[in-house]
């Protein structure tokens, strides 16, 4: 993004947070320097945010030019939908970690992932999903002694 | 120093037990693997191996944990030199002359370059270290609330001043992981803030999360948007036959590894992110004081071993701060300083004398981890080299697999998954827009030290801010403070008011 208006946007998404965290802040106990109270330290923070961001919003508005800002649209490329299906995937695996336990769960996360990426034939799938999941299973459950969720498998 | 050489020896005993021994083995391993893959950098790689040290003792611990992060500048290099990719941020500069030395078919003798220069400026790091950090420590003792205050702010405006491309970008993500870091109860009075009522919150946002979310899960989601880099890449795999620098080579590195060590070590004892400043200080110094400057960028034997030097160098100094004062200076020793903590040891002056087996040991384990490096990076080069044929379309999901199990093991708690999906999402965000992500991370960790230190020294100030500036260690501390946020201002100035005097 190397557009001004991104850049302000940015710097506008941030001064709200600051806002948002300064107003919070006020519902708490403010007290003084000498006996702070709860609020204070994180309403300093919420006012100081609005500042920085804007005086960034002012400089970027007067800038010609952004400097800095990655222009991902030059280097590559994007695939918006390729990295929605991988995010949607990872959401649901998670969403489902405790029903479906961690085996089950790593084993569809690793064959909906490499789907998502592009990579055919389900034999292969099948397969590293499965070895993934089994060794995965081996180091934590096995070697480390870590707990995990069991869900519908069951061990 | 005679006390420091016994307590070494001391330390030596320690590090050298099976348990430990094997522990920095596999730190070294682990962090040579973090090192070398793309989507993982040692900032997410020790974070996600802070819960594998759970049921470890703290030396134990540290050692593994430590080895990740040293064994990870050893492994950086080897992509830069064989995919021109380099694996973290400090193994940038050395793709300009690493790959270079790679397509002249030296990649073996660039390789074996990196590993003797990363060990021997690795020692003299911990030389440095072994005698510093003892008188540091005692010095340190006179810090109170207001130095340690004052030593934070500086510490985050120099990071924000050496990461990214805009200082303000870099401050307000300071800021921002400085409220982040208030989410939970509050240090003093603990009463709840941010909480929403829900018990989570009360907690505070795990660290870990945020780690891994913004450095694994951001990096990773960068990656699967861009398809065709997702496919696989040419990697040249060295014959072990050919990992012997000449003669020719060596001499020419051995200068750039000294200078490198020493540039390291003094970039390491100062804020920021020291490997990545450590590697370009070292190759401009190399580039400026070399008889052949026309061989930079095209496979100078210099433009290699010194920056590897200097980052493996600056990586071992960062310990002293982390050690002396609790303080971290960069993102990847604020992970150090969470896992110390978790594991009830508090670092700061005291250390040296109440933990003497952690602080020894961990630091004699480094010189065993060097050497361990050493030994596996020179033989097995060509087998981590053919890791690097497995596709990322594959390497991608394995990294997201083993973020949300290693991540779940923290806590065993979901909700901590959420909120590192949540920050990767952020991340990725980041990445676009040009916001760096360190400042955020070392604010969110240093936060509640920061608010304790701050409302302390008001408190026995009776609310005066004369405190920061009557005390003298203080007072310099807000004054390079004060430099460093104005010198970017003052050079434009300075550079205009040139280029208007200069004649037309």
């Amino acid at each position: 993004m190397k557009s001004k208006r991104d850049e302000v946007i940015g710097g506008c998404i941030l001064f709200l947070f600051g806002g948002i965290t300064a107003v919070l802040s006020l519902k708490m106990p403010i007290g003084d320097f000498r006996a702070a109270g709860t609020g204070l330290f994180p309403l300093m923070l919420g006012i100081l945010l609005m500042v920085l961001s804007g005086l960034f919003i002012a400089q970027r508005l007067q800038d010609r030019t952004v400097p800095g800002a990655m222009d991902t649209g030059a280097q590559a490329p994007v695939s918006v939908k390729q990295l929605a299906m991988f995010l949607g995937v990872t959401v649901f695996a998670v969403a489902g970690f405790t029903t479906m336990g961690f085996p089950l769960m790593s084993f569809l996360l690793m064959l909906l992932l490499l789907r998502s990426l592009g990579i055919k034939g389900w034999a292969f799938l099948l397969s590293v999903s499965l070895l993934t999941a089994a060794s995965s299973y081996a180091l934590f459950v096995y070697l480390l002694k870590i707990p995990l969720p069991k869900g519908l498998v069951g061990i | 120093m005679l006390e420091s050489l016994q307590l070494l020896f001391e330390g030596f005993a320690v590090a050298t037990t099976t348990v430990n021994l094997s522990y920095c083995l596999v730190g070294a391993i682990v962090g040579t693997l973090v090192g070398i893959l793309p989507g993982l950098g040692p900032i997410a790689g020790i974070a996600l191996l802070v819960p594998v040290t759970f049921g470890l003792n703290p030396t134990t611990a540290l050692i593994m944990l430590a080895g990740i992060y040293y064994g990870s500048m050893y492994g950086g290099s080897t992509t830069s030199i064989l995919l021109n990719v380099p694996g973290e941020t400090a193994s940038v500069i050395t793709c300009i002359d690493g790959y270079q030395m790679a397509q002249k078919g030296k990649a073996g003798a660039a390789l074996a370059l990196c590993a003797i220069g990363s060990f021997i400026a690795g020692t003299l790091a911990i030389m440095g270290l072994v005698f510093l950090a003892p008188p540091l420590a005692e010095a340190a003792l006179a810090f109170g609330p207001a130095e340690y205050f004052s030593l934070m702010v500086c510490g985050f405006v120099v990071l924000s001043n050496v990461t990214g491309t805009s200082l303000l970008k870099s401050l307000m993500m300071a800021v921002v992981g400085l409220i982040i870091g208030t989410v939970g109860l509050d240090p003093v009075t603990g009463d709840a803030r941010f909480a929403f009522d829900t018990a989570y919150l009360l907690g505070g946002i795990e660290f870990v999360a945020v780690a891994i979310g913004l450095f694994g899960i951001g990096e990773i989601l960068s990656n699967v948007e861009r398809p065709q880099e997702l496919l696989r890449q040419q990697v040249i795999v060295p014959r072990l036959k050919d990992l012997y620098p000449t003669l020719q080579d060596l001499r020419r590195a051995s200068g750039a590894i000294l200078r490198g060590a020493g540039i390291g070590f003094g970039v390491g004892l100062v804020p920021g992110p020291a490997p990545v400043i450590a590697t370009y200080a070292s190759y401009l110094v190399e580039k400026r004081t070399s008889r052949h400057p026309e061989e930079f960028g095209k496979g100078a034997v210099e433009g290699v071993a010194g920056p590897e030097a200097a980052n493996n160098a600056a990586c071992q100094a960062a310990f002293i701060p982390l050690f002396v004062l609790g303080i971290p200076f960069a993102p990847p020793t604020a992970i150090l300083l969470g896992a110390l903590l978790i594991h009830g040891v508090m670092p700061g002056p005291m250390m040296i004398s109440e933990r003497p087996e952690v602080f020894w040991g961990v630091i004699a384990s480094m010189y065993i981890g060097n050497f361990i490096l050493l030994l596996l990076n020179l033989p097995f080069v060509p087998l981590f080299a053919n890791i690097l044929r497995i596709p990322k379309r594959i390497l991608l999901p394995l990294v997201m697999l083993f973020c949300i199990t290693g991540m779940y093991t923290v806590n065993n708690s979901i909700p901590d998954i959420w909120v590192m999906l949540l920050f990767g999402v952020i991340g990725y965000a980041m990445r676009k827009w040009a916001y760096e992500g360190a400042p955020l991370l070392l604010a969110l960790v240093l936060g509640p030290k920061l608010e304790v230190a701050f409302r302390q020294a008001l408190m026995i100030s009776h609310g005066d801010f004369g405190v920061f500036f009557d005390r003298p260690i203080s007072l310099t501390f807000l004054v390079a403070t004060f430099l460093f946020l104005f010198f970017p201002l003052l050079r434009g100035a300075i550079r205009k008011w040139r280029a208007q005097k200069a004649p037309r």
